[in-house]
């Protein structure tokens, strides 16, 4: 999908975006940041279809869209699963043919909701999943998630990263947590005032798109169990700690798919994926906290969310 | 064409399911069979006589469904339907077809109460007729609903008193079609459209309505609206007291 020369003008007269163009590759995750008010959420709406821009085009629309807004309310009085249902219908789509993945997604999430209950009587974390699982279930080919992190409890913003990495297709998000730019291949773009950041703009430069040469990844797993078993059937990697349930290593950028895959393949599941940006000579910039007996201490262990608004971006 | 014709009717059932559970249908409902029971009660006149007031009151009826399935969804969730449905075409569509279900259902409950009611003065043509006539008021009013609610009104207060508005003037003016006409070729047998003709009418009428719903949705009209967005502001300054 494309976006070329997107305006909008919302009807309280407020301009909200300037002109954008954007393309959205099903290849690589499109990564939206920028500050409050700087069109973010106006920009995922039209993408989803869910706003018509006052002007611009959108080319290569794709025929289904998985969308889920930031601060998603669901005050409605049906239970969940008959939304859902319903939501599978208005996409033209048979609710028999995606019950059983929308069972599989909410049982991964770790949904805890009655199934009878009205979904304004559900916690916030219950109602992102379903809102979650809305947009994920249909097969979409672009999903557009505004703050999908936002409300979830540690353990399913983990499996939303997991899921998130493991689609193929096109994705577009923005995320405050720093979350999103993990993901392999993201490309992130910096929105401020209803414009894409351009070199021209010193307050507000473009973020790399791709890693410089010699980057390294710091993948935080979670494996049942000993990891390392399972270690000695992934590609070489260091080990930086290894204990029950717990796995972190370190991969040269250009392995770090593939070694993603494989630990995938193997039963593993991705905490976080944190770049570790590296000195001209090869060392880490940041100086390593670990202690000698290898085990991190607290303050090196990767956060669930791993990149707050001021970590380093590429 | 098909996916939006679809898309239309499962909209129509989410809202409709949402409305039926939220049971902010009661009211209008039960205002609506109160007037019935009040209208076909003792020794009811001959009909289809009856018929005018039962049809002329699923004028506004409908408006009220239209209007609060309309407004059923906050703002975000919303978005949500807009975008797996494709635009705000099935929205805006599956908003009248609910709303009609619903008003052809009062309506149907009419004509049955009317005709167990005043069995010895039913006949065929009157029982079309009122069926016709119930169906044009009906899907007219959803059509003024629809219109008196986001996203051309903003403000729930504003939309209330305007759809008041309109209804009062047009519903009282036997002469206007669809709505007048077909309540008093019941009533009184003045002719009009004819009952197959104020029923087209209605039809276009919702046609017209679903047209201005999604244009606005679209951005279309933007100078007009903010003109009228000025015009309610600068109102609502005089009305605020101590002004």
């Amino acid at each position: 999908m494309r976006l070329v020369g997107i305006h909008h003008t919302h009807a309280s007269g407020i301009v909200a975006l300037r002109g954008i163009d954007l393309v959205v590759d099903p290849a690589a995750p499109t990564v939206l940041r920028g500050p409050d008010g700087a069109g973010k959420t106006t920009l995922l709406r039209v993408a989803a279809g869910a706003v018509v821009p006052t002007a611009g085009e959108i080319e290569d629309p794709p025929a289904v869209v998985g969308y889920l807004p930031d601060r998603f309310p669901a005050r409605t009085k049906l239970p969940p699963r008959r939304w859902l249902d319903h939501m599978t219908r208005v996409r033209g789509l048979d609710p028999d043919d995606t019950g059983e993945r929308a069972d599989e997604l909410l049982e991964e999430l770790g949904y805890g909701g009655a199934d009878d209950e009205p979904m304004s009587e559900l916690s916030r974390s219950d109602v992102q999943k379903i809102g979650l699982v809305q947009a994920l279930v249909c097969d979409p080919d672009l999903v557009v998630l505004d703050e999908p992190w936002s409300g979830l409890d540690d353990d399913a913003a983990d499996v939303l990263t997991r899921l998130l990495a493991e689609r193929s297709g096109g994705l577009l998000l923005t995320d405050r947590t720093g979350t999103a730019a993990g993901l392999a291949g993201a490309r992130l773009y910096r929105l401020r005032a209803g414009r894409l950041a351009a070199a021209s703009d010193p307050d507000s430069v473009p973020l790399r798109t791709a890693p410089p040469p010699g980057s390294v990844m710091r993948l935080d797993l979670a494996c049942a169990g000993d990891p390392r078993p399972v270690l000695e059937s992934l590609p070489p990697a260091r080990v930086e700690a290894a204990a029950p349930g717990r796995l972190t290593v370190r991969v040269p950028v250009p392995d770090s798919d593939a070694w993603l895959m494989a630990a995938l393949a193997a039963g593993c599941a991705v905490r976080s994926v944190r770049p570790v940006r590296r000195e001209a000579d090869g060392t880490p910039a940041a100086p390593d906290t670990r202690s000698r007996t290898g085990v991190p201490r607290p303050s090196d262990r990767p956060a669930r969310r791993p990149r707050g608004p001021g970590a380093p971006q590429w | 064409m098909v996916r939006r014709a679809r898309s239309a009717f499962a909209v129509a059932m989410l809202l409709g399911e949402d409305l039926a559970r939220s049971e902010r249908f009661i009211a209008p409902a039960v205002l609506y069979v109160a007037v019935v029971a009040f209208l076909f009660a003792g020794d009811p006149a001959p009909l289809p006589e009856p018929w005018a007031a039962s049809a002329l009151l699923l004028y506004p009826v409908g408006a009220w469904f239209a209007h609060a399935l309309a407004e059923a969804e906050d703002d975000v969730a919303r978005t949500v339907t807009l975008s797996a449905a494709g635009g705000p075409l099935p929205v805006a569509a599956g908003v009248l077809l609910a709303a009609t279900a619903g008003i052809a259902a009062l309506g149907l409950v009419a004509v049955v109460w009317g005709v167990v009611a005043a069995w010895g003065t039913a006949t065929t043509g009157g029982l079309l007729d009122g069926m016709l006539a119930h169906l044009a008021c009906g899907i007219t009013g959803a059509a003024v609903g629809s219109v008196f609610a986001r996203p051309l009104f903003r403000s729930e207060g504003v939309a209330l008193v305007a759809a008041l508005t309109f209804l009062v003037v047009t519903g009282t003016s036997a002469w206007l079609p669809p709505v007048g006409t077909a309540a008093a070729s019941l009533g009184t047998g003045r002719g009009g459209l004819g009952p197959f003709g104020d029923l087209l009418l209605a039809v276009l009428v919702a046609g017209a309505a679903l047209t201005v719903v999604v244009r606005v949705e679209q951005g279309g009209f933007a100078t007009w609206r903010k003109r009228w967005d000025r015009l309610v502001r600068r109102l609502l300054e005089r009305l605020r007291p101590g002004h």
